[in-house]
């Protein structure tokens, strides 16, 4: 039977996209998850793909056409099956996002599930296909979700993939795909339930097959139940499989944040301050007298983890969180993270510089004014500003190989790469060179806070000619970074450490800092990126000229 | 000479001119007293004038109509001698104010300074502080004057004895109103004046109504009755000495009437009551209908108008021209248009000075508080050694093992083991004896030794005129050692319980707290109210409760409670050395603990909490009697729970040393406080507040450090009981703290 495939919502705030490609023609086969076209959206270009296997029998769309989401631009069917394309065109909405149309489910998102939704293995009372649908782990410090929105009804049929429900975490507004196709036999939550992560949300089966009620009945009273009581058909190693990931293993009992939406965490003025001091993350921690997390809590898992009381600047220490043999799904910063490098080391030629610039006056600096400074200036800040000043000097540092030309940036925007829990971001400091160092630290501050709170916009994501990657907090003292597409360079900052140094015939002691520069050969060549650089360390080396700017 | 009753109205008038020619005024004294009148008046008119355009803000009651009183009373007293007012007062402070002005300038200079007083500006007698009804110049021997009806009367009382104890030869005038004399204080007051022989002359400015009251009925439909005596001096009687009624509105009358008093008073140290019937033009207030008395009467009385009344006398007796009296009315009128001016003109206090002279400033030199540090450690360990010295000695008798132990204690610290109630004696003796400013005065303090035996023996050193058996008269008791700290002394003041400080309450907190910063700054009330509180003796809720929350409520007090014989002997020193009063609250069920002490003269700087114990677990933060229950608690938590709990001894609750509780959370991160008063805004309430905020020098707070919530551990939200196992379950106790901190951790 043929079915018509509409243009997905590629993101949250995608209202519309155009169709830059397409990769199949009528007649084809595809197979479930083929792409069959690249849309351009304002913010990227994504892939269509196929939500079913069959036949492409009409394509309803042309190259360079927008469309709004939720647009038929595609009909599958069988391979000998007659389709009147133009009654598709002319049925569909045109515009009308119809996300609740159950009869027609929307197509598959061209993402994978970020994490697969655990399902209830078919057991004696019920139907060998039937499905238990839960909540999903969307992200590495989920621990539950509030349902938002409901897309689909009971009876309706569902693919894999399919969108059922959105769902809010602290972080943001997420999707839970149907782990599998069946036709939905029950919805088990409500519109603004909040959710523990792992408890079922609702059963789907085949749309012949009976699920008996105290099958759902027992399902439904599994979240309150404890876990003695948990039916039978529930396996033991399913529970220890579907046990969420934290940081450290939690012991049976209640937890920090036993409800509301946004999980606070309830700890003691002093635990909080001692965690801030030993950069340990509260959310992941269990108080040992179950009511709030005290010093001693903070104390025991800083000693698990090995934590030194050292402050790590921008990047955060990293704890062991997965085992060996662990299969660790991706989630969508790190495939996000992985094309993109991908893509650079394939179309960036670089070439790498590395340059040590002394640093003692800057410490120094930096010492004086974070003394009387609202604001505390971190080395990055000084560097951003160095970096624009150098760009000042060097506006070929700005510049993107484009066809026959290469074109400048207009305003000096650099990013920042920020290790999160989720992955690495770069979201970016805007117009650097309008900024005072003190302007950048406040600016990076509230980036880096936001990028940590998950509450970056897109904006923030966009753009930018350099990025500033800084492993010196981990004791790192010189590494080769990757560009980021649609940037020039990146520059790679390592350690101070203290060195012995000749001058005059004496043995000095200074700190070096070692700044190595990945450059995009297509755009600068070597000598003009050197005198960039060492610009760029002089500034450093003479700093008071950074504050006064 | 006993109780008499003289009406003087009965009598001719004086005519100034034998006053005159009996040398006891001069003519320009006759013609200055015309000047005076006129300056209050034109005062009072113009104060009313600024009130009604809101120049002058709050309340204000005028004198005019009654200047005759001050303006006599006042020249028929010494420089040196020493008046006490009230809260219609701008008329005694403008009197004595002349007094002393020895020149146009400096008399210009006094108008100016009372009416920049009664708008609020910093150029004031009180720099703003008193305003209208605190105006005083205590410099020139003004006591002040207050808002509290009767209040005033007995720090008159006081200051009056204090002279006659100094042998200065000083009387005092104790202006008060018909009103007053309804209250007890006048009653405490007057009876303690005459049975201790005050040079006090009391000035009762009968005015007929105590606000809208008549003192002794009116015709008015509707209106009250304040007393069934028509002539307040016949209350004379009551306390054995002489009673006058005199004229108010004739000065020369007043002048001779209260000028008789004085010598009396001086000559022979004997009161005199002396009712001066008056009338006020305004009313109570300028809000006041006057609804209360009739138009006939306000005629009546204006018809006798101080002014006119002594106009006539000097323009029939010659001693003046109409053109002269014109002369100095005008005169007069343009001394407070320029005092307007001067005033308005002035600056306003700054806020920034808001908290400036609550308290005198007192530093104390480190090493005091070294050796202290030291001291108390050391006296801690021999109190220790002393008791279980106690436990193993063999003797006949108790006494006799108990002597053996200080002995041993004397040999191996150099420390002499006493008892509290023994340390507080000689705190006391040992004061008297270096300051001669020093004395006692209470309930029973006397001949019995005080109900804790606080002052035995202390009669039989330095006899009645320094140790002073009072009546039962709370009041009068603290009032007139505020009277007498004004006057330069350094009373002690004996209340037997703390359950009686309501009483005399307002004597303590308006006089004695805020007389300081009320007068500018310029007077300081170095007093010490020794009392006892707590449960421990079953004698039920009249005499058992812990009120120092009510007390450290109080701006411009020190509150003091010890916990061992040291730090009592030690703290009420240095109480009694402090400029600023100082409540000083011993436990009952401690008079017997016995402790160790240093034998030579120490004293234990205020404001300075003692680490009785460390510990790095939790901090127990208590005063008085509550820290040896923390410290047994504090026992049993190591021996017993492996828990190392720090007590913190306050022992100072007003000024309190957050310092050293926050510096002790920041290590230990929990805090119990514990205290016998009652909870609800209590002292270990206010140690949280203050803890929260406390900034650490890295700028982390108090807050930042805590590790759990604090417990405040108080008295129960009841009358004390006086059933025994009731008592026990309504304070904290060793077992109840061991078990607090237990679950605290």
């Amino acid at each position: 039977m043929a079915r018509e495939v509409k243009l997905p919502q590629l993101g949250q705030t995608m209202e519309e996209g155009t169709i830059v490609n397409t990769l199949v023609k009528p007649g084809d086969q595809v197979s479930k998850g083929d792409v069959l076209f690249e849309v351009e959206t304002d913010k990227a270009t994504l892939e269509v793909e196929s939500p079913a296997d069959g036949f492409v029998k009409a394509i309803l769309v042309e190259n360079g056409q927008t469309l709004p989401i939720n647009a038929p631009i595609l009909v599958l069917g069988e391979e000998n099956e007659t389709v009147d394309a133009g009654a598709y065109k002319t049925e569909a909405p045109a515009c009308e996002p119809d996300k609740h149309s159950a009869a027609e489910p929307a197509t598959e998102h061209c993402e994978p599930a970020p994490a697969s939704p655990r399902s209830s293995q078919s057991v004696a009372e019920t139907g060998p296909t039937t499905q238990v649908v839960r909540m999903p782990k969307l992200g590495q410090t989920m621990e539950e979700g509030t349902i938002v929105n409901t897309l689909v009804n009971v009876g309706d049929e569902v693919k894999k993939g399919d969108v059922l429900f959105e769902v809010e975490t602290d972080k943001a507004t997420l999707e839970a795909e149907a782990p599998a196709d069946g036709c939905v036999k029950a919805i088990l939550v409500e519109l603004g339930q909040t959710v523990p992560v792992n408890e079922p949300l609702m059963v789907l089966a085949d749309r012949d097959e009976n699920v008996p009620q105290g099958f759902l009945d027992a399902l439904m009273h599994e979240g309150t139940a404890p876990a003695e009581t948990v039916p039978d058909h529930v396996t033991a190693a399913q529970h220890a499989a579907a046990a969420p990931e934290t940081m450290t293993p939690r012991p049976a009992g209640p937890t920090v944040a036993p409800s509301g939406p946004a999980e606070r965490v309830f700890a003691t003025p002093r635990a909080r301050m001692i965690a801030q001091e030993l950069g340990i993350d509260l959310r992941g921690l269990t108080p040992a007298n179950a009511l709030r997390i005290v010093e001693a809590d903070v104390r025991r898992a800083a000693q698990a983890v090995g934590k030194k009381t050292k402050d790590h600047g921008v990047i955060s220490a990293v704890s062991p969180k997965y085992t060996f043999g662990q299969k660790i799904p991706l989630n969508r910063l790190q495939r996000i993270v992985a094309e993109k490098m991908l893509w650079s080391k394939q179309h960036i030629p670089c070439f790498y510089l590395t340059i040590r610039a002394d640093v003692t006056a800057l410490v120094a600096l930096r010492a004086k004014l974070n003394k009387t400074s609202s604001v505390k200036l971190s080395f990055n800040d000084f560097i951003l500003r160095a970096l624009a000043a150098g760009m000042q000097h060097y506006p070929i540092m700005t510049g993107q190989l484009d066809g026959d030309h290469i074109q400048l940036a207009a305003s000096l925007d650099f990013g920042l790469a920020i290790s999160t829990d989720d992955g690495l971001i770069a979201p970016i400091v805007r117009d650097c060179g309008a900024r005072s160092v003190y302007d950048i630290a406040a600016y990076c501050k509230d980036l880096i806070e936001r990028t940590r709170a998950g509450k970056l916009t897109l904006d923030d994501l966009e753009g930018g000619c350099i990025t500033v990657s800084n492993l010196g907090g981990f004791g790192i003292e010189a590494f080769i970074p990757i560009v980021v597409p649609g940037q020039t360079s990146i520059l790679g900052v390592g350690a101070i450490t203290d060195t012995v140094v000749p001058s005059d015939g004496n043995l000095l002691v200074r700190k070096l800092m070692t700044l190595t520069l990945s450059v995009d050969h297509k755009v600068v060549n070597g000598a003009e990126a050197a005198q960039f650089l060492d610009f760029v360390k002089k500034h450093l080396e003479h700093p008071d000229a950074l504050v006064e700017s | 000479m006993a109780f008499s009753l003289e009406d003087r109205r009965q009598k001719t008038p004086p005519k100034i001119i034998d006053l005159i020619s009996k040398n006891l005024i001069t003519k320009e004294q006759a013609l200055d007293w015309l000047r005076s009148i006129y300056e209050i008046r034109f005062f009072e008119d113009k104060v009313y004038d600024l009130l009604g355009q809101n120049i002058i803000k709050g309340a204000s009651h005028l004198y005019a109509g009654q200047e005759a009183v001050a303006v006599g009373a006042c020249s028929a007293i010494q420089k040196g001698d020493v008046i006490g007012s009230t809260h219609r007062g701008h008329g005694h402070c403008g009197a004595i104010g002349n007094k002393y002005a020895e020149t146009e300038e400096l008399r210009q200079m006094h108008w100016n300074r009372m009416m920049a007083e009664l708008m609020g500006k910093e150029t004031g007698y009180c720099n703003g502080r008193g305003g209208s009804m605190h105006i005083a110049d205590v410099k020139h021997g003004n006591l002040g004057s207050t808002g509290i009806v009767g209040g005033n009367i007995p720090n008159a009382v006081g200051a009056a004895l204090a002279e006659k104890y100094k042998k200065s030869g000083a009387v005092v005038l104790s202006f008060f109103g018909d009103g007053a004399t309804n209250t007890g204080a006048f009653h405490e007051s007057m009876n303690m004046a005459s049975v201790q022989g005050a040079p006090l002359v009391a000035i009762i400015e009968n005015n007929l109504y105590g606000m809208s009251v008549p003192f002794s009925g009116s015709p008015v439909e509707g209106a009250g009755c304040a007393a069934n005596v028509e002539h307040i001096a016949e209350r004379a009687a009551a306390y054995g000495v002489p009673g006058m009624i005199v004229d108010g509105q004739d000065t020369a009358a007043v002048f001779l009437a209260v000028k008789d008093a004085v010598e009396h008073a001086r000559t022979h140290t004997e009161m005199t009551i002396i009712e001066c019937k008056t009338y006020r033009w305004y009313g109570h207030s300028r809000s006041d209908p006057r609804v209360y008395r009739t138009k006939e009467e306000e005629k009546a009385w204006k018809d006798r108008d101080p002014i006119n009344v002594l106009s006539k006398k000097l323009l029939d007796e010659k001693l003046a021209s109409k053109e002269e009296l014109d002369a100095i009315r005008a005169r007069a009128e343009k001394t407070i248009e320029d005092a307007t001016q001067f005033a308005m003109d002035s600056p306003w206090p700054k806020p920034e000075e808001l908290t400036k002279d609550v308290y005198v400033q007192e530093t104390y030199p480190d090493e005091m508080a070294a050796k202290d540090r030291d001291n108390a450690k050391k006296a801690l360990t021999a109190t220790r050694a002393y008791e279980s010295l106690i436990k193993t000695l063999q003797g006949k008798t108790k006494k006799e093992i108990s002597e053996k132990a200080k002995e041993q204690i004397k040999a191996d610290y150099g420390m002499s083991v006493l008892a509290m109630k023994d340390a507080i004696v000689q705190a006391q003796a040992e004061e008297m004896r270096r300051d001669p400013n020093v004395y006692i005065e209470g309930e029973d303090v006397g001949i019995y030794g005080g109900a804790y035996g606080a002052t035995k023996g202390l009669l039989q050193e330095f006899g009645k005129e320094r140790v002073i058996d009072t009546a039962i008269s709370e009041a009068a008791i603290v009032g007139s050692a505020v009277g007498a700290a004004l006057r330069g002394l350094r009373p002690i003041a004996e209340i037997m319980y703390v359950d009686f400080m309501p009483i005399c309450l307002d004597q303590l907190m308006h006089n004695g707290a805020f007389n300081r910063y009320m007068f500018g700054g310029h007077a300081k009330v170095p007093m010490v109210v020794r009392t006892e509180g707590g449960v421990g003796r079953c004698i039920a809720a009249h005499h058992s409760k812990s009120l120092e929350p009510w007390l450290v409520n109080v701006p411009g007090l020190y509150v003091v409670m010890p916990s061992t014989p040291y730090d009592a002997k030690g703290l009420l020193k240095a109480a009694i050395r402090s400029d600023n009063p100082v409540v000083f609250i011993e436990h009952k069920a401690t008079y017997g603990q016995m402790g160790a002490a240093p034998t030579d003269d120490y004293i234990i700087p205020l404001g300075v909490a003692d680490v009785k114990r460390e510990g790095k677990d939790v901090t127990l933060v208590s005063y008085s009697r509550q820290v040896m229950f923390c410290l047994a608690a504090a026992d049993e938590l190591a021996e017993r729970h492996g828990i190392q709990a720090e007590v913190i001894d306050l022992r100072t609750i007003k000024p309190m040393d957050i310092r050293t509780v926050a510096e002790s959370v920041r290590k230990t991160g929990r805090l119990v406080t514990v205290a016998e008063s009652f909870c609800m805004c209590g002292v270990g309430p206010e140690i949280v507040r203050q803890l929260f905020s406390y900034t650490f020098e890295n700028g982390r707070t108090g807050f930042d450090y805590l590790d759990a919530a604090p417990v405040n551990m108080a008295a129960a939200d009841v009358p004390p009981p006086m059933s025994e196992p009731l008592e026990n379950a309504s304070i904290p106790t060793p077992d109840k703290i061991v078990e607090t901190v237990k679950a605290l951790l």
